[in-house]
């Protein structure tokens, strides 16, 4: 028997700490190596942490709720066997800091006492913000720009003494407060509206859809979509690339990772599904049902949600008709498609009736002009109202 | 007269009027808040009556003999001084008196309403203060802060006696230094005192329970004391037992460490715990909801100055601001043969936990105005984190020392460079430059001494 101390393992690139949203054991359960113990969130996700090996849990160090640095205890085994080779990457142990505090070589943040004030003032975590002094020193300057990167502009007005109930920006929900807060700020968007006949895109999912029953694997509608712009993002790859302001460059990304647009219990969450354009059409499938099942689940791990280089949000099953939609930067495009739904159209000098999905393609015009916009956005209706080239 | 249970309301009570208590009632009265303050004694508290204040006064006092005598070779008249200590107790205690005259005069003018009495906890929102021998009165408070302080502890085997054997404190109203005197301590009380009274002519005998003396502070600065207190006419008999050699002493000082004033505020009667150990903050400096502590109760390291910025953040936080102790560089000051001071982790502590450093250490032999003065036996010694070149720590011994800390602490609060201290020009000729030079000798450009191998 050995006692065994869980850190809180970095979970993820550049993540300092995490709530513990969910125990999912008891002081005195037994666990099995791999069993799910905890759930964390993150600002990306919330994230499962599996048991490092087999024994009994003899102490939780934090409540649901508490928000853990990495590398802190979350809880400790007794462990049946030894435990090393299998615990996840936690970092080393560090020597308890002296009782003289050295800030600054163990945090690595360097802020002067002015600026550490405006940040609490502001409620800025010196963690997160990127210096832009020498040395990575961070400046008054620095904390303001975060703030207000941070926090929607309506933010002091919410403060006033209007009754109601305060519910604390946390988690997933805060993320997407921070990146569409970001998004809307520094991007100049353009969105084109396009109507596109489905006829021949409904018949071929929902024959898909059918093969695919009684199989192992779902065949989720929204692969088809992804295919689609993975198709015409190889044809533009100017809508698959990220503005790098900084170096005053455009970087074309040689990987086309779709980010699918996923309503969760948390929040908006955008799994990914890499490499979208090299999968054959079975895999994509199933790769887009794994990633968007786990997101619903609350289960996604984070590399699934990193990467991402273009999005598509699908506001069908939600009746959504037309709509603009919000950049993910530092993407450069998004698509949005509503419900296809029947409506009156003129073919051959005849008003009928088809089925008509509104899709929306909305566009970083720093990046992308017009005229490109309408050139993705004609090769994207064109595979979608002729589907042959979706299924090889 | 004993009072019923009539009660009177306290916006904010802080009960302790010391370094700690008063500047947290003036800066929450500053913020807007109706403070009252119970003290037992006098405001100003233990380090402005019979700490700091005091035991600096003496040992500035014999410093200023002992700077007189360095000139000695060079004509200067020797002084009569004896172990007479009469004519300067009369100035110290009116010393004491104008400053908390000056202290009660603050938290007149800012409105705090001062109660003298003890007080305890009747309730979750209530004390009772004992005002006189019957007179008591409670007070209903919203927020209360704890600042009741610390008082010295005994060594086993030397009970204080109040007379042959006491507590610092005490040691520093006598009106004559003793002929023999034994100091049983290794900390810089006890360190202070033995050089204070070795200079005015006592033949002083420092016994340390450990194998040197300022265990909590830098290797270097430890050795740098033994020699100075040696050089002072200390004898320093480290890991020796005093209480056995203690009979051979016409008075003794016990410096054994303090315990947090706790035992009579009956804490459970406010639902708090009631260990006698200090008690624990967050770093709002709260115990609880509406109950904060600050100052020594609060536990290491027991210094006037972290007492007096806690009490600073705790005003402000019962003001409603966004403040915090938030604190990367704590000073420690130690008035003694020459003097000490430090600031940030000791080398070693730093090396511990995983820093890596490069040290800077400039030998104030190297100094012009060191050797004016006639002291060149310290030095400035200065840690920075290798990668950055931040600085991590100061520790310097010599004449000044305690004065040259706050422009370092300044350095670790901004985040500072060795190159930004060696290129901020220091004023010459004085000791201020020794800490350019050790900058310096940290990049490996020293110009005063030989630049090191690399």
């Amino acid at each position: 028997m050995a006692r065994f101390e869980f850190r809180l393992p970095d979970i993820g690139e550049g993540l300092a700490e995490a709530e513990v949203a969910k125990w999912l054991v008891s002081v005195g359960d037994r666990v099995s190596e791999d069993q799910p113990v905890v759930e964390m969130m993150t600002d990306k996700a919330t994230v499962e942490l599996p048991a490092p090996g087999a024994g009994l849990v003899v102490e939780q160090r934090a409540a649901e709720g508490d928000v853990i640095k990495t590398g802190a205890v979350l809880y400790v085994l007794e462990t049946d066997g030894q435990i090393g080779v299998t615990a996840p990457a936690a970092p080393d142990t560090h020597a308890p800091p002296p009782a003289v505090a050295m800030s600054v070589a163990s945090t690595g943040v360097l802020a002067p006492p002015a600026v550490r004030k405006l940040a609490r003032e502001l409620s800025v975590d010196l963690t997160l913000v990127k210096g832009s002094g020498p040395g990575g020193r961070i400046s008054a300057e620095d904390v303001q720009r975060h703030a207000t990167a941070s926090a929607p502009a309506s933010a002091p007005a919410a403060q006033t003494a209007v009754g109601g109930r305060h519910t604390r920006l946390r988690g997933v929900q805060k993320r997407m407060a921070e990146t569409m807060a970001l998004s809307a700020r520094t991007i100049p968007h353009v969105t084109g509206f396009h109507e596109v006949d489905a006829a021949g895109f409904v018949e071929l999912a929902s024959h898909l859809r059918r093969a695919a029953e009684g199989g192992e694997r779902r065949f989720p509608f929204d692969t088809l979509l992804v295919r689609a712009a993975s198709l015409a993002l190889k044809q533009h790859p100017i809508f698959n690339s990220s503005l790098d302001e900084g170096a005053g460059e455009i970087v074309t990304h040689d990987d086309i990772n779709i980010g699918v647009a996923t309503a969760t219990r948390e929040g908006l969450i955008v799994p990914v599904v890499k490499k979208a354009d090299t999968l054959e059409l079975e895999a994509l499938a199933s790769e887009v049902d794994r990633v968007t099942t786990a997101a619903r689940e609350g289960k996604s791990v984070l590399v699934d949600l990193q990467g991402g280089t273009f999005t598509i949000s699908n506001t069908g099953a939600w009746h959504g008709g037309f709509g603009t939609s919000l950049i993910r930067p530092p993407e450069v495009a998004i698509v949005a498609f509503g419900k296809v739904e029947e409506r009156a159209v003129v073919r051959d000098g005849q008003v009928v009736a088809r089925p008509i999905m509104p899709m929306s393609v909305t566009f970083d015009h720093r990046v992308i002009d017009g005229e490109q916009g309408l050139k993705f956005a004609r090769t994207l209706r064109g595979l979608i109202e002729d589907p042959g080239e979706l299924e090889p | 007269m004993v009072a019923g249970d009539q009660s009177d309301p306290a916006d904010v009570l802080i009960l302790g009027g010391g370094p700690a208590g008063y500047v947290c009632a003036l800066r929450a009265a500053q913020n807007g808040r109706a403070v009252t303050l119970v003290e037992r004694a006098r405001v100003g508290g233990v380090c402005l009556t019979e700490g700091c204040i005091p035991s600096k006064h003496l040992a500035v006092f014999a410093a200023a003999k002992s700077s007189a005598e360095r000139f000695a070779s060079a004509g200067m008249p020797a002084l009569a001084g004896g172990r007479d200590l009469g004519a300067f107790q009369t100035r110290r205690s009116a010393a004491i008196d104008g400053l908390v005259k000056g202290v009660a005069g603050l938290l007149a003018a800012a409105g705090v309403n001062v109660v003298q009495g003890n007080a305890w906890f009747v309730g979750r929102t209530r004390v009772c203060v004992a005002t006189g021998e019957e007179s008591v009165r409670y007070l209903d408070f919203k927020d209360v802060v704890i600042a009741t302080g610390s008082c010295a502890v005994p060594m086993p085997g030397l009970p204080f006696d109040a007379e042959r054997v006491v507590e610092p404190s005490r040691a520093l109203e006598w009106t004559s230094g003793p002929r023999t005197l034994l100091v049983a301590g290794d900390d810089y009380v006890s360190l202070e005192l033995g050089v204070a009274f070795a200079r005015l002519g006592s033949r002083v005998v420092i016994a340390t329970r450990g194998d040197r003396l300022l265990p909590d502070f830098d290797a270097d600065i430890s050795q740098a004391a033994e020699r100075g207190a040696g050089s002072a006419g200390v004898e320093v008999a480290l890991a020796r037992d005093a209480a056995s050699i203690a009979s051979g002493f016409e008075r003794v000082i016990v410096s054994a460490g303090h315990a947090p004033n706790v035992g009579d505020l009956h804490l459970n009667a406010a639902g708090l715990s009631s260990a006698t150990g200090p008690l624990v903050v967050d770093d709002h400096l709260r115990v609880e909801r509406h109950v904060y502590a600050i100052g020594d109760v609060t536990g290491a390291p027991l210094l006037a100055h972290r007492a007096m910025a806690q009490g600073r953040v705790a005003g402000d936080i019962l003001g409603g601001k966004a403040a915090a102790m938030d604190v990367h560089a704590v000073p420690r000051v130690v008035f003694a043969e020459p003097e000490f001071a430090a600031v940030g982790p000791s080398e070693a502590d730093a090396r511990e936990a995983g820093v890596e450093v490069v040290i800077g250490r400039f030998p104030l032999a190297a100094l012009g105005r060191a050797v004016i003065e006639s002291s060149t036996s310290g030095f400035a010694k200065l840690v920075f984190a290798r990668e950055s070149g931040v600085i991590v720590a100061a520790h310097l011994a010599g004449p000044r020392a305690t004065e040259l800390i706050a422009e370092m602490a300044l350095a670790i609060e901004m985040g500072a460079t060795s190159e930004d201290l060696a290129l901020t020009m220091h004023a010459h000729p004085t000791f201020a430059e020794s800490t350019t030079e050790a900058a310096e000798i940290a990049l490996g450009i020293p110009i005063h001494v030989r630049a090191p191998k690399r």
